[in-house]
């Protein structure tokens, strides 16, 4: 390894401290009205989706699924659904050439049926895949089918999972009981019972969290075709890297080379999908069955099959806190049992440990086996530790007597220690010491009229007789996972416009354009000269979506990738610019050293006399019939004549390639220094239980923004999200028949236009982050910190707490005693 | 030859007269099938989506004779001799709703943003000068899962500005 590839490596690992680079002027980062760079392709619907790929020949994928919570296949006919007319094959879970399991998706390489004979819950696709000329064709073929099911027991309540007689709910996964032994989640620090020993108040509770899913709106589907050897593949996936890496594990094994990946645009999943192992499912049996046909075939799900997983935070909590009468926390006792947790489980009370003084804790988090489908992280897996904070806080305050903004800032700190301590090691890091809770505090206060609209619990009725309520909560921001990621610049020839080149997917957020913000600053072009480019066949695997850590991690990548690239421009323009036959190219800034020269619009200049200067495009240069790298300038030339003044031009291809790598906080290796806090204002009509959200305030210490528009976008955009999965969003199943009753757009509510108030959006930007110019992630907070803000809302309109998440009009009567 | 199922006896085939964003189709479809299909599946035309399938979402909309319709709740042969708009006839014709959802990221996965831009233009059409209330009303039946909806009021009225001539 020389020098520089060295120093690259040490640069990607040491981010624990505040950036080394801030830049002096921004141009395009931080500022509003920059064009996003997917912007027309979305608006005009010229953005294309898998769900649009239309190939020659392609047939049409679809699953056979079970109609019973939990059932096993004992024969199954598919004569009558062969002989359709359309239908190309059947591929049965009895058939030879499928494997006994196979890599079917997930964060690594898993083991999974490809076609299973058992179903654990009811439209798990299992038993047959039909592919036919159409998906009209294919589904009708579903139902001619015969399949003679053997049901079993089944159990849909965590609580009644966990009863010694329940029934098993997985007895192929877990044949002993429906608590999986290895999936049990301990956090703590200091002594608990000390802590509620010391406290003047004990305060215990429970609540239940519903199922909710992430409804993305394309449905889940792919394309698998065979060209010669070469699979082809289009992805419905946040993750191309670890999709290609699963494919190359089926058949016998496929040289990752010889896989054709693309990942067009994302019809949104926020993870969810993505991350269950049985994601590629399709694409397996789409690949066997194009192999065998020697079609293209695109396999979907139906929109009803896409409800069939849901996030990780369904379950049941039980909480006992000790506070003294300041509202100083004393202990934080915590106990979750979630469902089918397909990750492993995440805490409930690490951000009391990440975020606060409070100085005993303890939380245990058990996964149940129940007959629904698997829960992954869908926006995030921190919701869990999000309600945690939000009722703990506002439980604490509401019992004391207390406003719940002072309760958070008395607490706020780190690991145990107060906020004193926290600014030190902020200082120690080299970053600013801003108080970030008081800041977004004051500003979300403001933005609310938190001193003009809070009050006691149930004491204000407004003029139509609804009660007003007002809430707030917060926690720090998440970084939260390691990363990785490797990128590549590219100055194009001709017009010197730099093409960023990436193997990631698109979801939304608009970080595409903030990387070429970061580029576009760093190199000196203006932002119109740079674009992203998704690519998916020259490797340079970018951080994909999913969690918030994108923006640090791709940022820090692009940020190092566009500071060599800057470099070597540099170099390149005091250099002879190319050593051929032909001779030696002339430099394009003679006698002048690079750290004299800068580039700014995309024209490189002398720092010292401005009007020396050229354009970066007439540095590079056109590409012309000697190839792309050589040009005539104006003459014609004369290879080879002694003497000749070569009217020509070269300049060495400008590319360069770089990565970052970032640690994680769930090792415990970095500090929460930046904060949030969110702010509901709810109307509550008491004899209906209907709950209005008739505004929110959200506050994001984001360190510093590089698209504000994307920022704000995650802000308001997690706002209603949040606003549906607290207030109207619960997959239902009937629980006599364990069917699940609302898999469609109908009955499942997500929120529309008007069933949120105003939002407003507040960004505070302390600097704090330990990404590229301070600045942290925002893509999953606010979906994921609002959700049960609505059950403090409703508290404190009625008095009255809510124990149970969605808050539906029932749930509001139970409370209120009337139902 | 019997049918064999239910489904394929109701699918017989009916020849329509279509015009899509001001072009003449002549289309042998489906008496089952549904515009929504018909648009993406045989004129290749993409950008109308289906999100729920059933009417509930707006992601499918196109205008058909003037008005903000589901295709994917609307059979092809219904629209027989008759005019549709899709998202590709409005960007086509350089609306100004396609600038302003761009300048106000009112997308961000942008599955379901076609649907929006169809429907806030049949409204723009019959409304030239909508309140804020009156562009709610228009595209409450929209569903957008990243939850861009404060956006779209901005585009709206900017874009209607643009149309009166501000």
């Amino acid at each position: 390894m020389n020098n520089e590839e060295l120093s690259r490596m040490l640069e990607s690992f040491d981010n624990l401290k505040a950036d080394k680079y801030p830049l002096k002027n921004y141009e395009s980062i931080g500022k509003r009205g920059v064009r996003r760079i997917d912007g027309v392709e979305k608006a005009s619907g010229a953005a294309r989706y898998t769900i649009d790929v239309q190939l020659p020949g392609m047939l049409h994928g679809r699953f056979l699924t079970c109609p019973y919570p939990h059932a096993e296949i004992m024969s199954m006919d598919t004569g009558r659904a062969e002989k359709l007319a359309g239908v190309r094959g059947v591929l049965r879970y009895d058939d030879p050439e499928l494997p006994e399991s196979a890599s079917l998706g997930g964060h690594e390489p898993f083991p999974t049926v490809v076609l299973p004979r058992v179903a654990h819950f009811q439209g798990e696709e299992v038993g047959a895949f039909v592919v036919a000329d159409t998906e009209d064709i294919a589904a009708e073929a579903l139902e001619l089918i015969e399949v003679a099911w053997q049901p079993r027991p089944f159990v849909l309540d965590p609580e009644e999972a966990l009863k010694p007689d329940a029934p098993l709910a997985n007895p192929e996964a877990l044949p002993k009981g429906n608590l999986d032994p290895e999936s049990t989640y301990i956090e703590k620090h200091g002594d608990v019972a000390k802590g509620f020993a010391e406290a003047d108040k004990i305060i215990e509770f429970k609540f239940t969290q519903g199922l909710n899913t992430w409804v993305g709106p394309e449905r889940p589907c792919g394309v698998f075709r065979w060209n010669g050897e070469y699979p082809e593949v289009w992805l419905k996936q946040q993750r191309p890297h670890i999709s290609k890496r699963h494919i190359a594990t089926w058949f016998g094994g496929i040289p990752m080379n010889k896989i054709d990946v693309h990942c067009l645009y994302q019809g949104a999943s926020f993870g969810g999908w993505s991350q269950v192992s049985w994601n590629l499912g399709g694409h397996y049996c789409a690949a066997l069955m194009s192999r065998r046909l020697n079609r293209p075939v695109m396999w979907t799900f139906n929109r009803r099959e896409d409800f069939y997983g849901g996030e990780m935070d369904e379950g049941v909590y039980y909480y006992k806190v000790g506070a003294r009468r300041d509202g100083t926390i004393t202990a934080v006792e915590a106990r979750a049992v979630v469902t089918n947790q397909f990750l492993p489980v995440f805490g409930v009370v690490k951000h009391f440990i990440d975020n606060t003084r409070v100085p005993n804790i303890y939380g245990k988090t058990e996964s149940v086996m129940i007959n629904k489908g698997p829960t992954v992280a869908t926006r995030c897996e921190q919701n869990s530790n999000c309600h945690s904070m939000t009722l703990v806080f506002n439980r604490v305050a509401a019992a004391l007597g207390l406003d719940p903004t002072e309760v958070a800032l008395k607490n706020d700190g780190a690991e145990g220690h107060d906020i004193d301590w926290l600014n030190r090691r902020k200082a120690e890091m080299g970053f600013p010491v801003r108080d970030s809770l008081k800041e977004c505090l004051d500003k979300g206060r403001a933005a609310i009229g938190w001193d003009r609209n809070w009050h006691a619990p149930g004491t204000k009725r407004l003029p139509d007789g609804r009660m007003h309520g007002l809430a707030f909560t917060w926690t720090h921001e998440w970084d939260d996972s390691g990363g990785s990621s490797e990128i590549a610049i590219y100055i194009e020839r001709n017009d010197a416009t730099a093409t960023i080149l990436g193997c990631r997917s698109d979801v939304g957020v608009n970080a595409e354009t903030a990387y070429c913000q970061i580029a576009a600053d760093e190199l000196g072009l203006r932002i119109e000269d740079v674009r992203y480019k998704g690519q998916m066949d020259a490797g340079f695997y970018t951080m994909t979506p999913d969690t918030s850590t994108n923006m640090s991690v791709n940022g820090s990548a692009v940020r190092h990738c566009a500071r060599l690239l800057k470099k070597k421009i540099l170099e390149t323009a005091v250099a002879p610019r190319g050593v051929t036959q032909l001779g030696s190219f002339p430099p394009a800034f003679p006698d002048k050293k690079p750290e004299e020269l800068d580039i700014r619009d995309s024209v490189i200049f002398e720092k010292a006399n401005p009007t020396n200067r050229l354009t970066l495009a007439e540095f590079v240069g056109p590409s012309g019939a000697m190839g792309p790298l050589l040009s005539t300038i104006g003459e014609p030339v004369w290879a080879g004549k002694e003497g000749i003044k070569y009217p020509l031009r070269l300049t060495p291809p400008l590319f360069e390639h770089a990565w970052h790598v970032q640690r994680g906080t769930y090792i415990g290796v970095r500090l929460r220094l930046c904060r949030q806090a969110h702010f509901m204002e709810v109307a509550v009509d008491t004899e209906t239980g209907e709950v209005d959200i008739t505004r929110m305030v959200t506050v994001n210490d984001v360190g510093k923004a590089i698209s504000v528009e994307g920022c704000e976008g995650q802000a308001y955009g997690g706002a209603v999200m949040a606003a549906g999965r607290g207030h109207t969003e619960e997959v239902v199943h009937d629980p006599n028949t364990g069917v699940m009753l609302n898999g469609n757009l109908l009955n499942y509510k997500i929120p529309t236009l008007m069933d949120v108030g105003e939002i407003d959006t507040v960004l505070v930007e302390t600097g704090m982050g330990y990404g590229p110019y301070g600045l942290v992630g925002i893509g999953e907070d606010v979906a994921t910190v609002m959700p049960t803000l609505i059950g403090a809302a409703v508290h404190n309109a009625t008095g009255k707490w809510v124990d149970g998440f969605p808050v539906t009009p029932d749930r509001v009567l139970r409370a209120l005693g009337k139902a | 030859m019997m049918p064999q199922t239910a489904n394929e006896a109701l699918a017989t085939e009916e020849v329509i007269n279509l015009i899509v964003n001001g072009d003449a189709y002549r289309l042998t479809v489906p008496s089952h099938a549904m515009l929504d299909h018909v648009l993406r599946e045989e004129l290749g035309l993409t950008g109308t989506k289906e999100f729920c399938g059933q009417g509930a979402c707006g992601a499918c909309a196109v205008i058909m004779d003037g008005r903000a319709v589901l295709s994917c709740m609307t059979l092809a042969v219904e629209c027989h001799n008759r005019s549709v708009e899709t998202i590709e006839g409005i960007a086509r014709a350089n609306h100004p709703l396609i600038e302003a959802y761009v300048k106000h990221h009112c997308m961000q996965c942008g599955f379901c943003t076609p649907g929006f831009v169809v429907t806030a233009k049949a409204l723009l059409d019959r409304n030239p000068d909508p309140t804020d209330d009156e562009i709610r009303e228009a595209l409450v039946g929209n569903l957008c899962r990243c939850g861009t909806y404060p956006q779209h009021i901005k585009a709206v009225r900017e874009a209607a500005r643009k149309l009166r001539g501000g």
